[in-house]
């Protein structure tokens, strides 16, 4: 939902970043407001998942120059729990099993952290259970994966409904998805994109990052981004999409070479 | 051999490169003592610090107990009969190949190994080394051009002194182990290889070691001196013919990369494992070092052992360098009454040091198969990294398969990571490839190289097929 | 170089119910070498703490243990019996023993006495010889059925060398649930030996929490044999103990048995623990699952040596040992050696080894849904701990071992 009077969410500006010695991204700009979903397209490797583990705080990567400003703030010295704290949401590509330590429990604490952020009262046991309980539905999730240890043994899908789950909870303003799509059987891809539309709101913004068209069925994006070799190179409504599917990304690399000879 | 079984049939087929070369050889008279450390330098021209270095080893030597840890369980050797210097006569080294004894070539053609220029292997140059002394050496002229130095330890000694003098026993000191010890005292001859600075050396050097004689001991020495930004690929390979005695061989190889430097060590070991009862055979009991002294240094050892009555060897890498990388890979099959112990150690020095371990034993018949590792992070490996992988496979219910890898960390920002698995050829899989059309002795040979590929696909071109013949020679033959 | 000398001179005459034990121990001692650290098994053993703990004397003290120890404070389990072991009385004084569980009689101390440890191969061990020494009293019972759980209390008195001793002999078909408590005093030495017989298909689940003090010591040998459909399986968690050597010996007597061990075992300070287990399958079939988790901080050590024998009777056996290690900082050490020795050639070995410290994307992960980077790890440390306390009989969860683990 395009509003021109709301509030900027997100503002990147010419960001440029590495893993050790290699740069993956090369100047990246993008502005999300408030209420747009925003989807970024591009194939492997041209830098989509590292913007988006930037954006939270991931310590591998270094930010060589350019800014990132979440409602005004710079991040760029913010440890990724605080990212977390103040509403960004990264909803991981691969979840990552962490064995022993229970999903319940880890559920609990990090809703606590964000309410606490809010000026909210933190959840008791009993009192967090009932708001489990609640946003479960939205997920359509089996309760006996609560007891569990984090991701451990879940299947691709339950890992990602794991993630909406705590989306859910958590209630970001940004929310950032990083290939959310993979993995998931046609049944499980419309609850997990019910999820996400249900918790888009006015208020908040949605960063989509998908290899194909199929997650853009369900949510329809405001904005298309086109990545390739570290920087955004087109810009489009959710026509752009559809352009990608039919012809594939062949043409995106030759303006990106065009664009590198000029 | 068990006749019920024929799996182990096809894994014991005859040693091929048993001939004996009749030849004349002056040799010297058993036994060890400080005159003949003496002797053994005369007769090499030695200059005074190799001496003394003899010398020095000797008196450790005596100090030293042979060692039992490894449960090997060998008879006692007696060192005092045991040769320690025989050399073809007139083994002065001969300015062209002509002046050779047609028989040394003879024998090394026999083995595979021709040196005359016609049928020389090309793109590998080889250092042939009988008994005691190395007897030529192919394409050193070519090498020259690029300043490699390739030639026989001997020849270097009184050549390129300063060099020997700089690195020998820096890597494998003196007083390392029993056997280094020993090896400093009496080493006979060996493979010596410089690559200057910046130079990717233009083929392959080999050595290919030969045990001619009964009642000699083979004390080789092999020093490879990689300067900065070089690189090198550096196999051997080794034969002996059958007796009913053991012999011992105790090598010394001592490797060092500088900054940026690459060696790539393989090695065939076929020496002469003894006959079907476990009588006769050789002792390989060898120390294999490298040193990577310089940052992003890279040291490969690649080795198929597949010969010995009992091997003891363990090649080894100090990571020293920052971002140095150690690897090993290796397939040691044993059959019979074999031993082998063999593994690796990997000192992680330097910060972001890496290794690798691939290990694959094969044992069959009564034979005793063990991996022996150590990986170790020091309090300064920050960022290191090890991967280790040690498969056994068992054919037939009489043969053994140990693994003992030992693992020390003292640094928590680096990470090690061991997995080992074990197991057999099934009869389902035979009967698989089987039904597929595949004949018996082939589906064997299949899931052997297939269980060894991880370790066949470091080695050289040029050595992988000398490998291939080696384990098609131990899996080939009728079916009984 | 430890000196068992004085020590012994320090002991009573041999007296009671285990002289010819004692005077065996004693013999034995005389003859065989301390330990240090050329031999394999101690290598890396901490030797001067070795000493420490042969300069306690074994004596008998009058003060009941109760002043020692939190008895008061975790009431005995619910649907089970609590027995008290010391070595200065019967632990079965004023006991009445519940059904399925009865005294073993004195034809029946002879038969079984001292047998598991031979099947073990637990003779020739130092540590066993210490106890054997030193103990004058033990536990030995007979279990028939299904019997109720038990939580033993193995108490120490602190300045003090602690020898404890038990025996358990499981029939045909019997069921075990068996917690051991030992907690270190101050300045303690703890010897314990204990033997369990599974007869065919019998059942034992064996936890054992062992938390010690303060200059602290702890020689334990546990030895199992295991007959044919049998089932054993071991949990043990030990941290807080200056030296600590846990030895489990299982011998699956006939193959086709169950194993199962899960070992946890946290080292602070300049603590010394070590586990060393020895699993030996005398017969085909036989299955054992191992898990071993070590966490080392500050300047302390964990050493793991985990040995895997496979005779070549032991067809169709199927072994699987993971070692998983963290260590927590920069001055602390880790030392792991998975061990297999293999004959037969059907069998299926796998066993693993990792050291590391936390997760790099595990901490991300958990902090990028706003967790402290101090309260992941922790999280964290909880889970590495968790997957093996979960495993403890659920009586233990009176003892709250988690939160003692936790506190550093």
């Amino acid at each position: 939902m395009i509003n021109k009077d709301s509030k900027l969410i997100l503002e990147i500006t010419d960001l440029h970043a590495r893993i050790e010695d290699q740069a993956i991204l090369q100047g990246v700009n993008l502005r999300i407001k408030a209420g747009e979903i925003h989807a970024i397209m591009g194939r492997n490797g041209s830098g989509k998942s590292t913007l988006s583990k930037i954006i939270a705080g991931h310590p591998a990567y270094t930010v060589t120059s350019g800014e990132i400003k979440y409602k005004g703030e710079n991040l760029m010295n913010m440890e990724p729990e605080n990212r977390s704290r103040v509403g960004i949401f990264l909803g991981f590509q691969y979840p990552v099993e962490i064995p022993g330590v229970s999903n319940l429990e880890f559920l609990r604490v990090a809703t606590n952290a964000r309410r606490q952020e809010l000026g909210e009262e933190e959840l008791d046991t009993f009192d967090f259970e009932d708001l489990v309980q609640k946003r479960l539905e939205l997920v359509q999730m089996d309760p006996a994966f609560l007891n569990r240890s984090v991701n451990e043994g879940f299947s691709g899908g339950e890992k990602k409904r794991n993630e909406i789950l705590q989306m859910a909870l958590l209630e970001p303003s940004l929310s950032i998805l990083d290939e959310t799509d993979s993995g998931l059987d046609i049944d499980a891809l419309r609850i997990v994109a019910a999820g996400i539309n249900q918790l888009a709101k006015p208020n908040t913004a949605t960063l989509l990052i998908t290899h194909y068209q199929r997650l853009l069925n369900e949510i329809t994006p405001d904005f298309v981004h086109v990545m390739a070799s570290g920087r955004i190179l087109r810009t489009g409504g959710s026509e752009l999409a559809l352009d990608l599917e039919k012809d594939g990304y062949e043409w995106v690399e030759k303006i990106n070479k065009d664009k590198e000879k000029v | 051999m068990d006749k019920q079984n024929p799996v182990q049939e096809i894994v014991s087929q005859p040693y091929k490169y048993g001939f004996v070369t009749e030849i004349e050889t002056e040799k010297i008279e058993k036994g060890l003592n400080e005159d003949v450390i003496r002797l053994i330098s005369k007769k090499k021209k030695e200059p005074e610090f190799l001496l003394n270095f003899r010398l020095k080893a000797f008196n450790q030597w005596l100090k030293m107990k042979e060692p039992n840890w490894a449960e090997l369980g060998y008879p006692q050797i007696n060192y005092q009969d045991i040769i320690y210097y025989a050399a073809p006569k007139a083994s002065e080294k001969k300015e062209s190949l002509n002046e050779v004894d047609p028989k040394l070539l003879e024998t090394f053609e026999k083995l595979g190994i021709p040196l005359s220029e016609q049928k020389r292997l090309t793109n590998v140059a080889v250092d042939a080394v009988f008994d005691s002394v190395s007897i030529a050496t192919t394409y050193k002229e070519k090498l020259a051009e690029h300043g490699v130095i390739f030639c026989s330890i001997s020849e270097a000694v009184n050549e390129y002194p300063e060099i020997i003098e700089k690195y020998i026993g820096t890597v494998v000191p003196i007083n390392d182990n029993f056997f280094a010890s020993l090896n400093s005292a009496v080493f006979s001859d060996g493979s010596f290889v410089y690559v200057p600075k910046g130079v990717n050396c233009p083929m392959d050097l080999s050595s290919y070691f030969r045990i001619n004689s009964g009642d000699t001991g083979q004390f080789e020495r092999t020093l490879i001196i990689a300067e900065e930004a070089s690189q090198v690929s550096y196999l051997e390979g080794c034969t002996a013919p059958m007796f009913d005695t053991n012999t011992l061989h105790a090598a010394v190889v001592e490797l060092v990369a500088l900054e940026e430097a690459s060696i790539k060590y393989s090695t065939v070991q076929n020496w002469y494992s003894g006959n079907e009862d476990g009588v006769g055979g050789i002792y390989n009991f060898v120390t294999k070092r490298g040193q990577c002294r310089g940052k992003k240094s890279k040291i490969s050892w690649s080795q198929v052992e597949t010969g010995s009555a009992i091997t003891w060897k363990y090649p080894s890498c100090v990571l020293q360098g920052e971002e140095s990388i150690g690897e090993f890979y290796s397939v040691a099959l044993t059959n019979n009454h074999q031993k082998a112990d063999t593994g690796t150690k990997m000192i992680h020095v330097g910060a972001k040091s890496r290794s690798t371990i691939v290990s694959k034993g094969i044992s069959a018949g009564q034979s005793a198969n063990s991996y022996r590792g150590l990986v170790q992070m020091g309090p300064k490996a920050y960022g290191a990294r090890n991967y280790s992988q040690c498969d056994s496979m068992l054919i037939g219910d009489k043969a053994s398969a140990n693994t003992y890898p030992y693992i020390r960390s003292q640094q928590p920002q680096s990470s090690i990571e061991h997995e080992a698995s074990t197991c057999r050829i099934s009869e389902e899989q035979l009967f698989y490839l089987q039904s597929r059309g595949i004949g018996f002795e082939e589906a064997i040979s299949m899931m052997v190289s297939g269980f060894c590929r991880d370790v066949f696909n470091q080695l050289p071109m040029e050595f992988a097929a000398e490998a291939d013949k080696l384990l098609a020679l131990k899996l080939e033959g009728s079916v009984g | 170089m430890t000196d068992s000398n004085q020590w012994l001179d320090s002991l009573p005459a041999p007296n009671g119910i285990l002289e010819s034990v004692q005077r065996r121990g004693r013999e034995a001692l005389t003859q065989t070498k301390a330990p240090n650290n050329s031999f394999e098994n101690w290598r890396l053993t901490d030797i001067r703490k070795l000493e420490n703990l042969l300069t306690l004397p074994v004596y008998k003290k009058e003060n009941s243990i109760e002043n020692d120890f939190p008895l008061k404070v975790v009431r005995p389990p619910s649907d089970g019996i609590r027995l008290i072991l010391n070595h200065n009385s019967d632990p079965l004084e004023r006991v009445n023993l519940p059904k399925g569980l009865s005294s073993l009689t004195k034809l029946e101390l002879e038969q079984n006495l001292g047998r598991t440890n031979a099947k073990c191969l637990f003779q020739e061990e130092w540590p066993v010889a210490l106890n054997y020494a030193s103990a004058s009293n033990l536990l030995a019972l007979k279990v028939t059925g299904k019997a109720p759980p038990i939580e033993l209390i193995l108490s120490s008195n602190p300045n003090q060398f602690n020898p404890t001793r038990v025996i358990f002999v499981l029939e045909e078909n019997a069921e075990l649930d068996l917690l051991e408590i030992a907690m270190g005093s101050e300045e303690s030495a703890h010897s314990h030996l204990i033997e369990i017989h599974l007869s065919q298909e019998s059942k034992v689940q064996h936890g054992m929490i062992a938390i010690g003090k303060k200059d602290s010591h702890l020689l334990c040998n546990i030895a199992i044999q295991q007959d044919i459909r049998s089932e054993y399986s071991l949990t043990c968690v030990q941290t807080g103990w200056s030296l600590a050597r846990l030895e489990p010996h299982v011998v699956q007597v006939n193959g086709n048995a169950k194993t199962n061990i899960k070992g946890l075992q946290l080292s602070k300070k300049d603590q010394q623990l070590t586990t060393n287990t020895q699993i030996r399958f005398d017969g085909p079939d036989g299955m054992i699952e191992q898990l071993q988790k070590s966490a080392a901080t500050d300047k302390s050590q964990c050493i793991f040596n985990g040995v895997i024998e496979v005779p070549r009777i032991a067809q169709r056996s199927n072994a699987s040992q993971l070692s998983r290690n963290l260590l927590l900082s920069k001055k602390a050490r880790i030392d792991t050696k998975p061990e297999l020795r293999i004959i037969a050639d059907d069998v299926r070995c796998a066993h693993g080894a990792t050291v590391s410290q936390l997760k790099e994307d595990e901490l991300f992960y958990l902090r990028s849904r706003g967790i402290s980077s101090a309260k992941a790890a922790d999280l964290l440390l909880k889970g590495f701990y968790q997957e093996i306390l979960s495993l403890l009989p659920v009586e233990a969860d009176r003892w709250d071992v988690l939160n003692t683990l936790l506190d550093s």
